[in-house]
């Protein structure tokens, strides 16, 4: 609870310290460049979340605990949110600086592929009506898809160049003015913030689902009818 | 082959025995059936139709061709495996005869068996529809090793990508349409690389070194193993 509050007030200071205290960066057309404290945490949690449903699958498919396999779902539904919200912010970006909301850009790309991945990650989950199976199943998919990731990383930038700003994406480099740089890493920590406690939230109500419809509990009795009749 | 017996008693049973078992039985019932071959090769042959028949050979100038026709076919040849690749899988499922197969040989070596059919499928989709392709798309190409070795190790790509998700999918409901949706997120780096290498042999330019291929390899080599890690989970549920 005090959690909540605290983050609320936090997320609202760094919305006005992005627009009132940080200046906006030489070299971007007009207040453009502002678009780093909401795109960049934005695309972070994205992948954050893919990376944390990847490693929840992992441990699922050891350990078998459907808890773990609660944590991959979650971490891959506010994954998938983050992906759209870092999609569109992106392409917005886009129209302001390159001219066009949409140009196939590699990191354009990169992103369909992601959003593509949990799509057909979803598609997989209410496929399979087996419980178990579908648990299991979507964490294979899960590893699998993660496996091919490093080939767009390091092979779809080799074939088109990119016209993503690099350099205000890694703030250990110089050339981040350093109160963008505190706002940066306050948005970072706001963003991560506002993950966890969204992620906590997702996961008690999945539990509280599990709980309420006990499925292989109706089968068993089905099962037992059928067998007196 | 010998009559009738799949594996032999006298022989010990390695993986490799018991895959090429599982892949000669296949082999033998599609020969009996078709079924897969034709609806691949008939899928190939459609859009190719389509393609050649819509765009024609001179319709496309000599500038854009390199690249152009290499990804219509890369189109084709991905989307004509998404159509009949799971049936490896499928077949078994409909047929009721999965039980048996996961008793009857370990879970590694049923992997096994299932790519070496589905190579062999796609080796024979590709020995038709790519010279097809450049006989009716009029595609000249400059280096024809290199589009050799990027049409034989993107098939395989192919193949390794595609073959732990027909195992998925056949224990799935709505089985035709999840495995594209399933298999071309995976399959996307590979074909964007086989468009890329494709291009590079058919006009010609900066050949050195074949990067394309080595990196089709690369994923082919690492598709397998992991799906060889993770096949067993899916397939003893």
């Amino acid at each position: 609870m005090i959690i909540k509050v605290l983050l609320s007030i936090w997320m609202a200071v760094i919305i006005s310290a992005a627009f009132l205290y940080a200046g906006a960066a030489a070299g971007f057309p007009g207040q453009t460049s502002r678009i780093l404290f909401f795109h960049v945490p934005q695309a972070w949690i994205a992948t954050l979340s893919f990376l944390l449903s990847m490693i929840a699958s992992c441990i699922y498919l050891a350990r078998r605990s459907v808890k773990t396999d609660h944590l991959a779902l979650s971490a891959a539904e506010l994954g998938l949110l983050f992906c759209i919200l870092a999609t569109a912010t992106g392409s917005i970006f886009a129209r302001a600086t390159w001219g066009s909301f949409w140009n196939w850009d590699p990191r354009q790309t990169s992103i369909v592929i992601l959003l593509m991945i949990y799509g057909a990650y979803f598609a997989l989950r209410s496929a399979v009506p087996d419980p178990e199976k579908r648990r299991v199943f979507a964490a294979v998919y899960s590893i699998l898809a993660f496996v091919t990731v490093p080939f767009l990383v390091f092979v779809v930038p080799r074939i088109t160049a990119s016209l993503h700003p690099e350099n205000t994406m890694n703030p250990a480099k110089p050339g981040m003015d350093p109160k963008t740089l505190k706002v940066f890493l306050g948005s970072l920590l706001a963003y991560t913030g506002l993950f966890v406690w969204m992620l906590r939230l997702k996961i008690r109500l999945l539990r509280l689902e599990g709980r309420q419809e006990p499925e292989f509990v109706i089968s068993e009795k089905l099962k037992q009818e059928g067998e007196k009749g | 082959m010998r009559s009738g017996r799949w594996i032999t008693q006298n022989e010990p049973l390695t993986y490799l025995n018991e895959a090429t078992a599982i892949w000669l039985r296949d082999l033998r019932g599609e020969f009996r059936t078709r079924y897969a071959v034709n609806s691949i090769l008939m899928f190939a042959v459609t859009t190719l139709v389509a393609v050649s028949f819509s765009i024609g050979s001179f319709r496309i100038g000599e500038a854009e061709k390199p690249f152009l026709c290499s990804v219509l076919l890369w189109i084709i040849l991905v989307f004509s495996a998404l159509s009949g690749l799971s049936r490896s899988f499928v077949k078994e499922e409909e047929a009721g005869t999965m039980d048996v197969l996961k008793l009857s040989a370990r879970p590694q070596a049923v992997f096994l068996g299932k790519l070496f059919f589905n190579l062999t499928l796609l080796g024979a989709l590709q020995l038709i529809i790519v010279p097809l392709f450049i006989l009716l798309m009029n595609y000249k190409i400059a280096s024809p090793g290199l589009f050799a070795a990027m049409i034989i190790s993107g098939g395989l790509g192919l193949g390794a990508g595609t073959t732990i998700v027909a195992a998925m999918i056949a224990q799935a409901s709505a089985r035709g349409a999840l495995f594209a949706v399933l298999s071309f997120p995976l399959l996307l780096p590979l074909m964007i690389t086989a468009i890329k290498g494709c291009e590079r042999a058919a006009d010609g330019m900066n050949t050195a070194g074949w990067p394309e291929v080595r990196i089709a390899v690369a994923y082919t080599v690492i598709m397998i193993i992991m799906s060889l890690f993770l096949f067993p989970l899916i397939w003893e549920e």
